[in-house]
């Protein structure tokens, strides 16, 4: 085996690790094929390619594993050869564009891509799960009429999602960012047939571009501050982001304020002028975490821009799974980890996304507590999870929050595929979507899935942290942390160095704060997860009447819930899925039940001194350079196996096993009961909650009511201003010239023929008769006029060039220049005559007079002269503007020097 | 011999207007072909008179032996069609305009060409050889190559466009009168496509 | 002495008034195959003003060569027009230049 990697070693180097390409481009060809040839290669081709080209890339990305584990290890133990074995595998492709910079730096952007323990982490889930779940889509979409377009666009989504993961720079990961954007509304939007479903792809696309607006902003600014977005670059130089930013107020001068000012007499005018002007500061590390964290909320569904998430799950259900819950909303996490150096010099940045993260965790748990849609209880569900992965990133906690990304796509992947699975079956006999996934309908599946049963309970488990499961150790590791950390300001005396700025540090009460709102929504997620699990699979069976040996009636597949309303249904049972659908649910499952022991930190508080935790050695030269800034170490905790930790573990058992129990209680032993009652008796909170708070229905009034009033004047104004008055008096003249011309357009051979032969008349009369035409030249300074008769057909020319009023010559000449020179106010009338081939004669006068004092004036910009008369003695100096000026008469002494 | 050319300009001068008359004023078009190659042949005269032999060979064998010959030609195609019936003879202004500016015209170049205050401009002596195939043939080949490669083309693409032209894809209609919607004509505004064509009933008076 | 028959003003006036007859033919007629010849009266006019200019100054055969390409043109113009001619028979049944309108509705 070593001596494998040893090869693998040379065949790949770490700075041409070519590897990277292919681990990408198989997807992308996987798209290509079965986007462009998909149609007629049928389905069994269809799924081939995209199955085998995940595949391809899943064990590229193993291999990559292998070796970076490899290369650690090496560097580990110390091995002669790989002292310096590197952490990070570099495929360069080529220089794309290049970015200008403050002060003239020009910003190579090259298109790189690089591999380090966490994209290679990230990877292997991607694919990893990508390729169940592909395998896991073959047999959901069976003869879907979109079935190679669903897998192209499944396997551009990894593309871009690889491409997000694998990105060196930050225009690589935006480049994924997008495209698993794209890849996101075209899935939600797969069956664009119902309004509904191109409605939630365009809501999740549009909301998403608000949080790219903040990604914008940050990588611009990393540009202007850093002169980089390479993540290497930017980690290295990330001391140039403690720099004061004065982003209040963000103009220089507005007339209002300077009005404001002057009010002296209204006190209220200068202190509101006061308050307004006050400027505000932040580190740019603040701003560019915070910018940075805008495009994370927007991707990972955070508050406020969760409200897409629950929409998406229009789509497919295994694009909910591997889209919407295991990968690309874990992206913002992911970045948030990629840019840990950044987040952690502003402590106030991590509190902000700790803060979020804990808040959205309990607030989508709380509207999930009464969904009756079994894929919006998971969509909330993973809203909440996210909250808690950046409740973990928030608090410092990298590989913490990181391994619950791992995790959460084991066990939320294997709840949306059981899901799937469910609603499959029910798709037997209710053709309804909304119906089939109603919780109200379910109910007693146990009996019929067994195979979905029971990797849907190993995921619930899992996801309510009952002891021992995967999320056990991932979530409680987070909360644990949340409770024990803190995050120091970077700087010296919390000033920003060179400024009086102080930066905002770690709130004393933030770390309880954090803590209990984590376990309350720990509790809220064992509750409803419960509430979920208990609907489906156990009680009574709702959906239907179950009948032996059911035949659908001839009217055919799509008799069933389109029927009456309140008509009973009588139907088959529902079945266990096939086996393409349970081998994925029982690998994530199985991950599900002991994924957690790839990191159990939790043990040491049952054995003294167990340390264990591969995942958080294999990351931890990724989040090094986060952990501390120069001398000051930024994030601190208190040490594992503790009282402390204990304590922790305890609180988050209980949590777990009360949500459970709760659950269990209400709905497994009294029937739900208890739950109506509540609802009941405090109808406002069941309204509330069940109406998600309202969100959507604000978010349409206020920023969408505001952007479509804009629109409304916007197309009044095209519609009355632009199309009505610039539009209309186009069309007008064009009209009324139109309808002119059409005077002329008879159509008639004889009418156009008439106009040409007047036209030819017109031009043949003008040429028969002659013209005594001529162009004057002449200089009033040196008083030299020369006059150029116009040529003609067939003529002769004589002039009277002398003015004597008799012609020069008696017959006509080939002469056309005359030249002559005249004195100072002297007039010459020079006559010219032309004679042509008919032996007509034309005659013309031109009038020459050369005036006193030139008319000539220098043009502007030009050497100035100055007309110096010395004519009577005096002598007159004429400026340029036309003044004169008398000067004095000069001197016996200098006339003689002259 | 002085009256001998005398005559035979006038003779010639007379056939060619005579024939353009003809031209003109037959209602048959085989006369006015007909009259075309008397007028033709007369303009050769002319050009002989002239001195130009060589213009006075090619007029007669292109215009008279190819060009009137295809008139002939296209008025045996067309057959009886070919417009021996009465043009109907509506008073156009266009046509009267013509006819005035024609007239005046003819009038403006008459009293143009009237001599002035000097008599008639005389021929000189004829060079020798001039007019002949030689000198218009060196003058073709050397200074004129150009163009008279250039002509060669041309009619190559007059062949090729006269056959593409006359080889004819049937015959196309004129185009039928829009459809009246009924519906449309009398609530007068435009209607759903559904509606046309439908009869008022009940739901249509409403 | 100038007799009859030899002076550039005789030939002139004669191609002036070939040229008058078929321009007014043109106008006129409404027969396309008699407005076709009306065209070749035209360039017959043409052609004779320039052998009559080119005799006039005989160290020259501008003219005639101009003159021989006025009539290759001619000869083109006649077959394509015969074409054109040709085919409005053969959509509209008729020979007469006002009917071909259909540009004008």
């Amino acid at each position: 085996m070593d001596a494998l990697l040893h090869r693998l070693e040379v065949l790949l180097p770490a700075d041409e690790f070519t590897l990277l390409a292919v681990i990408l481009l198989m997807p992308l060809l996987g798209a290509f094929v079965n986007g462009v040839f998909g149609r007629r290669l049928g389905d069994q081709a269809v799924s081939l390619m995209g199955l085998a080209s995940i595949a391809i890339s899943f064990a590229g990305s193993v291999v990559a594993f292998a070796l970076l584990a490899f290369a650690a290890n090496a560097a580990g133990s110390g091995e002669s050869g790989h002292a310096a074995a590197a952490t990070t595998f570099v495929w360069r492709g080529w220089e794309w564009l290049t970015l200008s910079a403050r002060a003239g730096y020009s910003v190579p952007v090259e298109v790189a891509f690089s591999i380090d323990p966490l994209s290679a982490a990230m990877a292997l889930v991607v694919t990893g799960v990508g390729l169940l779940i592909h395998l896991y889509s073959t047999k959901y979409m069976e003869g879907d009429p979109g079935y190679y377009r669903f897998f192209s666009y499944l396997n551009l989504f990894i593309f871009s999602m690889l491409v997000l993961v694998l990105g060196k720079n930050l225009v690589m990961v935006f480049i994924g960012w997008e495209g698993v954007g794209l890849c996101s509304y075209l899935l939600i939007g797969f069956w664009f047939e119902d309004g509904a479903n191109a409605a939630a792809g365009k809501k999740a696309f549009i909301t998403n571009r608000v949080g790219d607006f903040g990604l914008i902003v940050a990588m611009a600014m990393l540009v202007y501050y850093v002169g980089s977005l390479d993540f290497g670059t930017i980690a290295a130089n990330r001391s140039l982001l403690l720099q004061d930013l004065s982003y209040w107020p963000p103009w220089n001068r507005l007339p209002l304020l300077d009005w404001m000012q002057t009010q002296s007499d209204w006190s209220v005018l200068s202190t509101v002028h006061g308050w307004v002007t006050t400027p505000w500061h932040a580190s740019v590390a603040t701003i560019v975490a915070l910018a940075l964290f805008l495009g994370c909320v927007g991707k990972s569904a955070q508050i406020p821009l969760y409200v897409w998430l629950p929409d998406a799950m229009a789509g497919p259900t295994p694009v909910s799974a591997l889209i919407h819950a295991a990968t690309m909303v874990t992206a913002g996490v992911y970045l948030v980890c990629r840019m840990a150096p950044v987040f952690a010099l502003s402590p106030f940045a991590m509190f902000v996304v700790a803060f979020v993260g804990v808040s959205t965790a309990v607030f989508a748990a709380s509207i999930a507590l009464v969904q009756n849609d079994i894929k919006k209880v998971l969509a909330y569900s993973t809203i909440s999870q996210l909250g808690f992965m950046f409740l973990g990133v928030g608090v410092g906690a990298f590989a913490a929050g990181f391994f619950h990304v791992v995790t959460h796509a084991f066990f939320k992947a294997c709840l949306f595929l059981g899901a799937g699975s469910v609603i499959h079956a029910m798709h037997a006999r209710i053709h309804a979507t909304d119906a089939a996934q109603d919780l109200r309908n379910l109910g007693g599946l146990r009996r019929f899935m067994p195979h979905t049963h029971w990797t849907f309970l190993a995921s619930v488990l899992a996801i309510a942290g009952f002891p021992l499961t995967a999320g056990f150790f991932s979530k409680d590791e987070i909360l644990y942390r949340a409770w024990t950390s803190h995050l120091a300001v970077p700087v010296p005396d919390g000033k920003i160095p060179g400024t009086t700025v102080t930066m905002t540090g770690w709130p004393a009460w933030g770390p309880s704060v954090l803590f209990w709102l984590g376990v309350a929504a720990a509790v809220l997620t064992a509750f409803y997860m419960g509430r979920l699990y208990l609907g489906i699979f156990w009680g009574e069976f709702r959906g239907w009447r179950i009948v032996r040996r059911f035949r659908p009636r001839a009217a055919g597949h799509h008799d069933g819930a389109s029927g009456a309303p309140g008509a009973p249904l009588e139907g088959p049972m529902p079945r266990e899925s096939p086996l393409a659908m349970t081998v994925p649910l029982m690998v994530l499952g199985a991950l599900a039940l002991v994924g957690g022991f790839l990191n159990p930190h939790q043990l040491a508080v049952l054995i003294p001194g167990f340390h264990f935790a591969p995942v958080d050695d294999f990351l931890a030269p990724v989040f090094a350079t986060a952990q501390s800034f120069g001398e000051v170490a930024i994030i601190t905790h208190t040490e594992a196996g503790s009282v402390l930790a204990a304590l922790a573990v305890g609180i988050s058992v209980v949590a777990a096993l009360a949500g459970l129990g709760i659950a269990y209680f209400i709905y497994a032993m009294r029937g739900g009961t208890p739950a109506r009652e509540l609802a009941e008796r405090v109808p406002w909170l069941h309204r509330i909650l069940l109406n998600r708070y309202w969100i959507d229905e604000v978010y349409q009034e206020v920023p969408i009511g505001t952007v479509d009033t804009l629109a409304s004047a916007a197309v009044w104004v095209d519609r009355w201003l632009v199309d009505g008055v610039i539009a209309g008096i186009s069309s007008g003249v064009v009209r009324v010239a139109g309808t002119v011309l059409r005077l002329f357009q008879t159509g008639r051979v004889q009418v156009y023929a008439t106009a040409m032969v007047i036209g030819v008349a017109g031009v043949g009369w003008f040429f028969a008769l002659p013209h005594a035409a001529a162009r004057a030249f002449g200089d009033d300074d040196t008083g030299r006029y020369s006059l150029t008769a116009a040529p003609g057909l067939g003529y002769g020319y004589r002039w009277d060039a002398d003015g004597d009023g008799a012609w020069d010559s008696d017959g006509f000449g080939q002469v056309r220049d005359v030249r002559f020179t005249l004195e100072r106010e002297r007039s010459r009338t020079v006559r010219l005559e032309v004679e042509n081939a008919f032996g007509l004669r034309s005659m013309r006068r031109f009038e020459f007079t050369r005036p006193k004092v030139s008319r000539a004036r220098p043009a502007a910009g030009r050497n100035t002269v100055i007309e110096i008369d010395e004519a009577g003695g005096a002598r007159t100096v004429t400026l340029p503007d036309g003044r004169k000026i008398e000067l004095e008469a000069p001197s016996p002494a200098e006339e003689g020097a002259r | 011999m002085i009256l001998a050319g005398i005559v035979y300009f006038a003779v010639c001068a007379l056939v060619v207007l005579l024939g353009a008359v003809g031209v003109v004023a037959s209602r048959d078009p085989i006369r006015s072909a007909v009259s075309l190659l008397a007028s033709i042949l007369g303009v050769a005269g002319l050009y002989l008179k002239l001195s130009a032999e060589f213009l006075a060979a090619i007029q007669v064998i292109v215009y008279a032996g190819a060009v009137v010959v295809l008139f002939v030609f296209v008025i045996m195609l067309l057959g009886p069609d070919a417009g021996s019936r009465v043009e109907p003879s509506r008073a156009r202004p266009s046509r009267v305009v013509g006819a005035v500016v024609a007239a005046a015209v003819a009038l403006a170049a008459v009293l143009l060409l009237l001599p002035r205050d000097h008599g008639l401009t005389s021929f000189g002596e004829v060079p020798a050889g001039f007019g002949g195939i030689e000198a218009v043939g060196g003058h073709l080949f050397t200074r004129a190559l150009l163009p008279f490669e250039l002509a060669t083309a041309l009619l190559i693409a007059a062949v090729v466009g006269a056959i593409a032209l006359s080889r004819g894809r049937g015959v196309i209609p004129k185009a039928p009168p829009p459809p009246v919607n009924p519906t449309a004509r009398m609530f007068g505004g435009p209607v759903h496509p559904r509606d046309a064509g439908r009869p008022l009933g009940e739901e249509g008076m409403r | 002495m100038i007799v009859f028959g030899d002076a550039a003003e005789h030939f002139v006036l004669v191609a002036a008034a070939l040229f008058t007859i078929g321009a007014v033919g043109f106008l006129v007629r409404r027969n396309v195959l008699v407005q076709l010849m009306s065209i070749e009266l035209m360039l017959n006019a043409a052609n004779l003003a320039l052998v009559s200019y080119n005799r006039l100054h005989a160290t020259e055969m501008t003219g005639h060569v101009f003159a021989f390409f006025v009539i290759a043109v001619a000869a083109a113009e006649a077959s394509v027009g015969l074409a054109i001619a040709l085919t409005f028979y053969r959509l509209r049944s008729s020979v007469y230049s006002d009917e071909a309108d259909t540009l004008r509705h």
